[in-house]
Parts: structure tokens; C-alpha cells; sequence
């Protein structure tokens, strides 16, 4: 064997054995995770450890849907599927406006205005949730629907007014100024012009809205008590009781797929999404 | 100069002035504009943010009624010697800064050299990639869950795998010790957040000159020489940030420590954000929590601003040398 050769061939070799370990430590645990929410309670309890499955159980999935579950998932997905979307279109129908002024509108000191917004993500959850607790048990609206969506919304607000400027940067505003000679006015501009062009923009904002209220966890586990108003991410843990580890596994795999199934069909969007940060 | 070139001059100065006057209104229309369209969501973001930011510095200075919900005398700053008085509370503080720097720097060096194996071209790069974005989708709940399983002292594959290799010869209950429960806490978080770092190490190693490297190659430079003389240098500004973002990430985490240990055994998994959950929202005693969450704000800070300037002294020391 040629020099030339070797060094090809070592190369193949140590690509490949380095893309063997990663996929080992990134998508092993999920698969680990799926098997183990498709397997009887016997299988996972031995010792004789399988890595894969010889048959597929799906008891466990029927098991925690199942009214009346300790595990309150099947209220859960419909209340996190309700206060999620509501919060997500919260989100994007204040955000629009400010997000718009903040890339078009010459207004003083708006670049600190926007930094001020974003740079709150530095400061730990807890800082706000503590008075919010206070205010809301204060008026008797803790374990409702609206603390939980008014919670989420001022939670995603900074973050989805930064998304939606960076789709609206993008577009060129001679077709604005076109418009507004031609004699629209601010609010035609607005309905006709930029909601139109702006699709891929609203479809992340509403996306990304959804998503982060979905996984959402230390707002709900103190703000709610009742099971009735429980979420999917804290139904698993809201019964005192050690469920089985399949049933574990189904719940998980459960409160992950809405989400998964999103990120995948919107994978490219979330990309462009995160990298048009990257570029500034 | 004649009376007519005399009264033009007086028009145009004029018109001018009326512009600048009709411009003067105009941007002020503008701002007004502006500002309507801000106001909603500077209003909720104020709600949310700002006036209980404020609260829970009044509070961390003050008495306070649990019972009647209500403000009491101001303490100035008797919560804060409280805490630093109280067992565990200092360990906390130092485990703190530990858990988010050790997340930080081995999420960015795995995230860094996933991407590099992901920006060569190999035959099932494609499919490599999307299995590195997903667990990006696993909400942070499901990931403690999902590590829980693995490291479970029973059922879990990683004692199976060790076992089968041979690396331990009876099972290892993870969690039940302080020291290892908090490395896999920490585990599940650098997880979590590898997907978001090789992202942009992606982006930012496609957008590298390629004739830098090329030029290099010719001049006989070697692929260490290539990699410490020229990736290196350029990717770092890229890194600094993500660093520091990831690290205020992990200073934050708090699914992952619920759902694997809440903060057991005897407290060794229990980091600031915990800590203030524990005060806040197991023992109400929210003066002392408001405390912790400002400590825990101004650590933060402290470690954000020291890294900042180290590096600006690196790249400054380095320039001396070049």
C-alpha cells in the first residue's frame, strides 16, 4: 500500500470510529428510552440486558392514557396543548408590532431598549417567580389557565420580539414605501404588505412560542396544585406513588413527541432561526 | 447681486427651514409611532420582569408575612448573613460555579469536535447530523427522566454496558452518592445542550476563508500546526460567547436536578437555583430565597465579567507577542 493510500484508509477508519461514539452518546439514551417504553416490566427487570427488542409491548402507552391514571397525562396534554398554542398566538400578536417598530422605526435609545429585553434571560427564573407567586395566590389566581399563559408569555416575550425582527430586517422596505405612496396607510402596510411576506417569520415565532411553554417546568410545578390544571411536563410527577419504569418511559416518550415531531418538520426554520444570531 | 437672486435665496431658505420643521414633526409622529407599537409588550415585560425583579429585591432586604402576604420591617441585609451562616449554603455557591463552568467547557470542546467530525465529508453524514440536532427536541423534563433510566442502579443500560465490559463487577447505585449524582445531572444537561453548540461551530467552521488553510498547506504546515495556528484562532470569538451562554444556562438548571435527585442526597446535588426553590417553595421562607436568587444573579455576573476580561487579556497579550 501506497503512503498516499494509508493515510486514506486511517482516515476513513478514524472518521468512522469517532461517528460510531458520537451516535453512541447522543441517540443511544433515546433509543434506550423508546425501547424501554415498548417492552413488558419483566423484560426491563432482568438482568440479561437486551439492546433489542424481541417483541413490542404497548401496554404501557395504554396504561397511562388510560382516565384516571396517577400519572394525569391525559389531562395534561390537553391543558399544555391549549395553553401553549394560546400563549404561542399571545406571543406573536404582541411581539409583531414591537418587533416591527424596533427594526424600522427610528426611535431613541432603541438598541438598549431591545439589548435591556433580551439580557433579562441572564437573570435566574426564580428572581421572578417569587414575587409572581406572592402577587398571584395574593388575587387568587394561581391554579388557573391564565397565571400559567400570563407567566409563559412575559417569559417567551423578549426572545420571540428578537425572532420576529430578525424576519422583518430581512425584508426590503422600498416595497413599504412603495405601498404608502401608492396610499396605504400604517395599518394596510401592516395586514397587506408585511403579514404576507412575513409567513416564515410568524410560523417560527408561533413555533418556537409553543415549544418553549410546552417543556415548561418550575412555572407550573408552582403555580399549579390542582391536577385538573396540571401540564404535560409536570404530570409525571405529580403522584406520590413510584410508577413502573415502562410506564415512566411511555409518559416520557409521550411529552417528547409533540415536540420532536415539530422540531423535525421545522428543522431547517429552527436552524435559520438560530444562525441569523450567529451572523451579527 | 441682484434684488431677484436676493429673493431667491430668502425662498430657499425658507423652504428649507419649513422642511426641517416638517421633518422635525414628522420624527416625532415617528417616535410616537414607535412607541405605541412597543408599549404592549414593554408593558408585559415589565410586569413579568421588571416589577418582580424589583419585588424580590425589596424582599431579600425586608421581613415578610407569609400568612397575610405582606411587606415588614426593612433588614437591610440580615437575610444575606443568614445564609452565609447556614450549613451548605457556601458548598452550594462553590458547587454552583463548578456544575455551570464543567458543563460549559466540555459541552463547548464536544460540541466543537462533533463539529469538526460533521464538517468533513463522509458517506452517512446526513443522517449523523440530524441524530446530533435531536435531542435538542427532548424537553429538559424528559431528559432528566431519560437519564434517570440510564443511570438507574437497577434497570439502567450504563450499569449493564460497564458490567458487560468489565469496567465494574457490581452494580453502582449513581445516584445515591452525592459526588456521582451531580456528574450526571451534569451529563444530562451537556446533552441536552450539545445540539445548540455544534450549530453554530457548524455555521462558523463553513464560513472559514478555505484559502487560509489551503495557503498554509502549501507553505507546509502540518495538520496540528494548521489546527492550533489557524482553527483556533478563528473560532474562538465564536466560542467565548457560547461559553458564557451555555454557562449561564447551566447556573440556571433546574428540571434536570428535580427530576434526577431534588438536590439529595443530603443536599450534595443542590445548586443556588435549587436552593432558592427549596427556601422559596418548601420552607416559604421567601426573604431568605430572595437573597439566595440575588447571590445567585450576582455570581453569575462575577464569573460572565471575569471570563470577559480574561479573554480580552489574552487577546491582548497575544497581539504583544505577534
Amino acid at each position: 500500500m501506497r503512503p498516499r493510500q494509508r493515510r486514506a484508509l486511517l482516515r476513513g477508519v478514524a472518521i468512522y470510529v469517532s461517528a460510531g461514539a458520537v451516535l453512541l452518546l447522543m441517540a443511544f439514551p433515546l433509543y434506550a428510552l423508546f425501547l424501554t417504553s415498548l417492552q413488558p416490566e419483566s423484560v426491563i427487570r432482568s438482568r440479561d440486558v437486551r439492546f433489542l427488542p424481541d417483541t413490542l409491548y404497548f401496554e404501557h402507552f395504554r396504561a397511562v392514557l388510560t382516565p384516571g391514571h396517577i400519572v394525569p397525562l391525559r389531562e395534561g396534554i390537553g391543558n399544555s396543548l391549549a395553553v401553549s398554542t394560546l400563549t404561542a398566538l399571545i406571543c406573536v400578536t404582541v411581539a409583531l408590532p414591537a418587533a416591527y417598530a424596533f427594526s424600522r422605526l427610528r426611535l431613541p435609545g432603541r438598541n438598549l431598549l431591545l439589548g435591556g429585553m433580551i439580557s433579562v434571560y441572564f437573570l435566574p427564573t426564580t428572581i421572578f417567580l417569587i414575587p409572581m407567586f406572592v402577587v398571584f395566590v395574593g388575587l387568587r389566581i394561581d391554579d388557573t389557565y391564565f397565571s400559567l399563559m400570563l407567566a409563559y408569555s412575559g417569559f417567551i416575550l423578549p426572545f420571540e420580539v428578537w425572532i420576529l425582527k430578525t424576519f422583518i430586517d430581512r425584508l426590503p422596505p422600498e416595497i413599504e414605501d412603495a405601498a404608502r405612496i401608492d396610499g396605504c396607510t400604517d395599518l394596510q402596510v401592516m395586514m397587506r404588505i408585511i403579514l404576507p411576506l412575513l409567513r416564515p417569520g410568524l410560523l417560527a415565532g408561533f413555533v418556537f412560542a409553543f415549544i418553549l411553554s410546552w417543556i415548561e417546568f418550575l412555572t407550573p410545578l408552582i403555580f399549579t396544585s390542582n391536577v385538573k390544571i396540571t401540564t404535560v411536563a409536570l404530570g409525571m410527577f405529580r403522584s406520590t406513588i413510584d410508577i413502573e419504569v415502562g410506564q415512566q418511559a411511555a409518559a416520557a416518550v409521550l411529552t417528547l413527541l409533540p415536540v420532536a415531531l415539530v422540531m423535525i418538520a421545522f428543522n431547517r426554520l429552527i436552524t435559520r432561526v438560530l444562525l441569523s444570531g450567529a451572523e451579527r | 447681486m441682484t434684488a431677484v437672486a436676493k429673493a431667491r435665496i430668502a425662498a430657499t431658505g425658507a423652504r428649507r427651514t419649513n422642511r426641517v420643521r416638517r421633518r422635525g414633526h414628522m420624527r416625532r409622529r415617528e417616535v410616537a409611532r414607535a412607541a405605541m407599537m412597543i408599549a404592549p409588550a414593554l408593558a408585559l415585560v415589565a410586569c413579568i420582569f421588571a416589577y418582580p425583579a424589583a419585588f424580590t429585591l425589596t424582599l431579600s432586604v425586608s421581613e415578610f408575612d407569609m400568612v397575610r402576604l405582606k411587606l415588614g420591617e426593612f433588614i437591610a441585609l440580615r437575610n444575606y448573613a443568614d445564609l452565609f451562616d447556614s450549613p451548605g449554603f457556601i458548598d452550594a455557591v462553590f458547587r454552583t460555579v463548578y456544575f455551570g463552568l464543567l458543563i460549559a467547557l466540555v459541552t463547548t470542546i464536544l460540541g466543537f469536535l462533533i463539529a469538526l467530525l460533521l464538517d468533513q465529508p463522509f458517506r452517512g453524514r446526513g443522517f449523523l447530523r440530524v441524530m446530533v440536532i435531536l435531542p435538542w427536541a427532548v424537553p429538559p423534563v424528559v431528559a432528566g427522566v431519560l437519564w434517570g433510566q440510564m443511570f438507574h442502579a437497577d434497570v439502567g443500560f450504563v450499569n449493564a454496558i460497564l458490567t458487560r465490559l468489565g469496567l465494574i463487577d457490581t452494580y453502582r447505585i449513581w445516584l445515591g452518592d452525592g459526588w456521582t449524582a451531580l456528574h450526571v445531572i451534569a451529563v444530562a444537561e451537556i446533552w441536552k445542550a450539545i445540539p445548540f453548540m455544534v450549530i453554530f461551530f457548524l455555521a462558523g467552521l463553513q464560513s472559514l476563508p478555505r484559502q487560509v488553510f489551503e495557503a498554509a498547506a502549501v507553505d507546509g504546515a502540518s495538520t496540528g500546526q494548521r489546527f492550533r495556528h489557524i482553527l483556533l484562532p478563528l473560532m474562538l470569538p465564536i466560542a467565548v460567547p457560547l461559553i458564557l451562554i451555555q454557562f449561564v444556562w447551566a447556573m440556571k438548571a433546574f428540571d434536570t436536578i428535580f427530576v434526577l435527585t431534588r438536590g439529595g442526597p443530603a443536599g450534595q446535588t443542590t445548586t443556588l437555583n435549587y436552593f432558592v426553590y427549596r427556601e422559596a417553595f418548601q420552607s416559604f421562607d421567601l426573604g431568605r430565597a430572595s437573597a439566595a436568587a440575588y447571590t445567585l444573579l450576582l455570581v453569575t455576573l462575577f464569573v460572565v465579567l471575569f471570563v470577559t476580561l480574561f479573554r480580552r487579556f489574552l487577546a491582548r497579550h497575544a497581539e504583544a507577542r505577534a
